[in-house]
């Protein structure tokens, strides 16, 4: 199949070519973004908040860039498969090692 | 509802005829060492890991042979204590990460995953060719580590100790580095082929158990692989920088070390058991002549090992410091990994039961995987259970839970995979009733070495320790005495296995009369396996109605008395029959 | 029909290309997993000293160089961006457009890796780099403030002295007490993630660059554009943790003035 005879209506393939207004429209967002992120940590003040908020932000970041510019949104399943059990796995990681770190007794230190 | 299906002659399609053998094969095809160096062909480079690790396994031998041997008196018999203290890591560093870990996926795993699945060859054949040199790169480093100077850290490598240590721990630690890649690319590999490279009609449903194992053993080399290069990385950067983040010095956690050593290390060992299970499962069907009982339940078991073995990993670090809380977390999520392999282990009874079970050499092998890999899963039941793990811990009792489940268990099952496919491999059939001999004689050797060791380590002798109280003497000589048989045991391998190479009688297609693709090609195979398009027609192991995957008729099975073919056994019963029982 | 049977581009041992380019790119995606993996043993270990530590993280995060980390993730998402461009221009078979894109793409990498020399070299020049430097100089810091005159004192400004004024005239267990360890213990999770990550764009560049000399070569026809894709792909990847360690290294600050 060829990308020329390719509908706009039709389900995504492998073998789209991006459109380049779209490939600016992420690149400008996930580039404010960033910017946004910078400018919150020096004058925001969120406190508490402030490693959540840089966190969800480059979660946003990470998933435009996946789905768009990794071409996610019109890969395999199997492909999806593997990054979300990556994402699993380090959550397992994450929680099971926490589980000891924070209810541990630590003497002051 | 069980129907049984017993009547002779009872031919559903008639056998296909002995393929033609051709001139050329992937053995003869080129020669020269260099045609083996840079060759890309699956099964070369199969071969390539065999020659390897079989060194590697002498090497480790070797060292558990220092060890035992200085065991056999209270004071230490040979080894000064820091002697003994670098061979028992020799032993470990060669045996697990040179030796156990490769040992099936890389052997084994190149070689047949394609042939099983109806492809010519791994997704990425340089990057199979890679992970050899890759592998080899590491390996050399650690080797030399070990041997050269040494390392006295145990295998484990826990810092603060290793960063401190004044042996050669730094190009252990990157030898083991390197390795990992290797490991990681060989099990992308095997993972990438499965997923794209299937023929036409295999469907998930149909792969081989063995597929399904090394899909799972590859999720958990690609998972935790990375988890402990970065671990090892860490440890380099605070030896080398003589600072680090495992540091006590600055506020760092040794702890935090272990839990992520043991996020890949306890996964690591269902590396090395889970394609054992597969290679189990192909082999008691194939000489129960019977369908595999519960191929879902097998299949699923070793997917569910993958992902709950990632579970468990702190149970070796329960009296490490780790919270109350969560040992009691990791004990109740280490009893559940014993649910999956319990249902293989069942699956295989049922599977053995009432089926016409001959008992060659890879049989044999199989049957003993059985015995010693039950007794090695319960005995881990004791470890995993908080309260008599801090009893047990550190004790030879770990020490034979492990070798029972990794010798008995592991190696057992990847002797048993050499001798199912060393036909296919070579095209040469080795000695029956040497074969058989060797089987016996490590099964016997293994339980005189490893058995008395429970009963040191239920009495509280401690491991790595090279001395100990006298009333311990007697159980460290049987051990000992027991290990001598078993080096016996595997030295006859290494003797009739070559011999067999220039002497053995030369193999048929399915010698063993199995239902799976990888005996529809010639042996020794061609360099891209199949000279057809494969078409997958039936699951893996229809032994009852006796058709292979390709909808043919089986061969006649070697039974204890088909004397009109040289190569099997003469025994005094005559050919077995396919009595075959359906359950379900 | 793209795939063609007999197309240059085709291996042996593929049925087709279609089955070829998945297979591609399912292997770079699970090499993927695997590098996520690779790094998540860093951040789970840096999640827990931070935990423990957010004062000594604090302190250190605000004196590493903002504006680099800034600069240089722009650079990173432009040239994730001109990597974008390249796959499309090889889908199209625009192999100057392709080769101008991969151009651009490198030498952004390039340009970052430039501006992360010039901070380590910063960083050096700071004595921030965990270790004797480091415990050298606070100590050489300590001794000079506790002559009575300051007059040295004022001789050097940097991160390390700073931080022994900040400590003057209190002990280890009073509030407000910076240790000096744990902040080397920040500088070990900043040296070792940045020289990691810079590694695998030092990677990545050479990677791009490969891709160039084939394109030149004409060896990405327009049915073998996912040669380019694979390799995005990775750089996609290096570009997204960056976007994690900036926050997580440079943004710990919270705001400290300094």
């Amino acid at each position: 199949m060829t990308t020329d005879t390719h509908k706009p209506d039709d389900p995504p393939t492998m073998h789209d070519v991006d459109k380049v207004g779209s490939l600016f429209v992420v690149y400008f967002v996930v580039l404010g973004l960033a910017v946004a992120n910078i400018l919150l940590a020096e004058f925001g003040h969120l406190g508490n908040l402030s490693l959540p908020v840089q966190l969800g932000i480059g979660t946003v970041q990470a998933c435009l860039v996946a789905w768009y510019w990794m071409h996610m949104r019109r890969g395999d399943k199997v492909v999806t498969l593997t990054a979300v059990t990556a994402l699993f796995f380090i959550f397992i990681f994450y929680v099971l090692v926490l589980a000891d770190i924070l209810t541990r007794w630590r003497a002051a230190i | 509802m069980s129907i049984v299906i017993a009547d002779e002659p009872r031919v559903a399609a008639p056998p296909p005829p002995e393929p033609v053998v051709p001139r050329r094969n992937y053995l003869n095809t080129e020669y020269g060492v260099l045609s083996w160096l840079l060759t890309v062909d699956h099964k070369r480079i199969g071969i390539l890991y065999l020659v390897s690790i079989s060194a590697f396994f002498v090497v480790g031998g070797i060292a558990a042979g220092l060890v035992r041997l200085n065991l056999l008196s209270p004071t230490g018999a040979i080894l000064t204590e820091d002697q003994y203290n670098r061979m028992f890591t020799a032993h470990g560093v060669v045996m697990l990460f040179l030796f156990l870990i490769p040992s099936i996926p890389a052997v084994f795993g190149n070689f047949f995953v394609p042939m099983m699945i109806g492809a010519k060859d791994l997704a990425f054949p340089k990057l199979n060719l890679a992970s050899w040199y890759v592998f080899m790169i590491g390996a050399g480093f650690a080797v030399y580590a070990v041997l050269v100077g040494g390392i006295d850290t145990g295998w484990t490598l826990y810092p603060p100790y290793s960063s401190r240590s004044h042996t050669n721990v730094t190009p252990g630690v990157f030898g083991v580095f390197i390795t990992g890649f290797s490991s990681i690319m060989t099990g992308l590999n095997i993972m990438v082929t499965i997923h794209k490279m299937r023929c036409p009609g295999m469907t998930w449903g149909r792969l081989p158990l063995f597929i399904w194992a090394m899909y799972a053993t590859s999720f958990i080399q690609l998972l935790g692989t990375p988890v402990v290069a970065i671990t090892l990385l860490l440890l380099l950067a605070e030896r080398v920088g003589g600072v680090g983040i495992f540091d006590p010095a600055i506020g760092g956690d040794p702890v935090l070390y272990q839990h992520m050593f043991w996020f890949y290390s306890h996964p690591a060992v269902y590396i090395m058991i889970v394609p054992g299970m597969g290679v189990v499962s192909e082999i008691l069907t194939c000489f129960s002549r019977k369908n595999i009982f519960g191929y879902k339940a097998i299949a699923w078991s070793s997917v569910g090992i993958a992902v709950v073995g990632f579970l468990v990993w702190a149970h070796h670090m329960y009296v490490a410091g780790i919270a109350y809380y969560s040992a009691l977390l990791f004990s109740f999520l280490t009893m559940l990994v014993a649910v999956p392999s319990a249902i293989k282990v069942f699956n295989w009874l049922a599977t053995l039961f009432r089926g016409s079970i001959t008992f060659h050499a890879p049989m044999l092998y199989t049957l003993a995987f059985l015995v010693l890999f039950t007794v090695g899963g319960v005995t881990g039941l004791f470890l995993a259970t908080l309260g008599t793990d801090i009893h047990l811990h550190d004790t030879y009792f770990v020490v034979a839970h492990f070798h029972f489940v990794m010798v008995g268990g592991m190696v057992l099952a990847y002797m048993a995979a050499l001798h199912y496919w060393w036909p296919k491999m070579t095209g040469r059939m080795y000695s029956d009733f040497w074969s058989r001999a060797s089987a016996t004689i490590i099964f016997v050797g293994f339980f005189f070495t490893f058995v008395p060791q429970f009963v040191l380590g239920y009495h509280g002798m401690p491991r790595r320790y090279p001395n100990y109280p006298q009333e311990f003497q007697i159980y460290n000589v049987l051990s000992t005495a027991g290990a001598s048989i078993l080096g016996f045991g595997y030295l006859l391998p290494g003797i009739y296995l070559p011999l067999s190479l220039f002497f053995g009688v030369k193999s048929p297609a399915n010698p063993w009369s199995a239902t799976g693709l990888e005996w529809q090609c010639p042996s020794p195979p061609t360099t891209f396996n199949f000279d057809f398009v494969p078409v997958v027609v039936c699951g893996p192991y229809e032994y009852a109605i006796g058709v292979d995957q390709l909808g043919r008729g089986l061969p006649d099975p070697p039974g204890p008395g088909d004397a009109a073919s040289p190569y099997r056994p003469v025994g005094p019963a005559g050919p077995i029959h396919k009595e075959t029982e359906v359950v379900g | 029909m793209s795939a063609s049977t007999h197309s240059p581009v085709l291996k042996h041992h593929f049925d087709n290309l279609e089955q070829q380019h998945s297979a591609e790119r399912l292997g770079m995606w699970m090499f993927l997993a695997t590098e996520v993996l690779f790094f998540s043993g860093l951040f789970v270990a840096y999640t827990i000293y931070r935990h423990w530590y957010p004062a000594e993280f604090q302190f250190a995060s605000s004196h590493l160089i903002l504006w680099i980390a800034g600069l240089n993730t722009g650079f990173l998402i432009t040239s994730s961006l001109t990597m974008t461009l390249a796959i499309r221009s090889a889908q199209q078979g625009n192999r100057s457009a392709l080769i101008r894109h991969l151009i651009a793409t490198a030498a952004l990498g390039t340009a970052f890796m430039g501006f992360k020399a010039y901070e380590y070299a910063t960083d050096v020049e700071e004595k921030f780099v965990p270790g004797w430097i480091f415990q050298e100089e606070y100590a050489e810091a300590v001794a000079d403030l506790s002559e009575k005159d300051h007059s040295t004192a004022h001789a050097k400004h940097n991160p390390v002295r700073e931080l022994a004024k900040l400590n003057l005239d209190k002990s280890v267990n009073d509030p407000g007490y910076i240790s000096p360890q744990r902040v080397q213990l920040f500088l070990c999770f900043y040296y070792v993630m940045t020289g990691i990550h810079g590694i695998h764009i030092i990677v990545g560049i050479g990677c791009i660059l490969w891709l160039v000399q084939q394109a030149y070569c004409g060896k990405i026809p327009r049915e073998n554009y996912s040669t380019v894709e694979v390799v995005s792909l990775y750089w996609h990847l290096v570009d997204m943790i960056w976007l994690f360690l900036m926050p997580l290294l440079y943004l710990a600050g919270g705001g400290l003035k300094h």
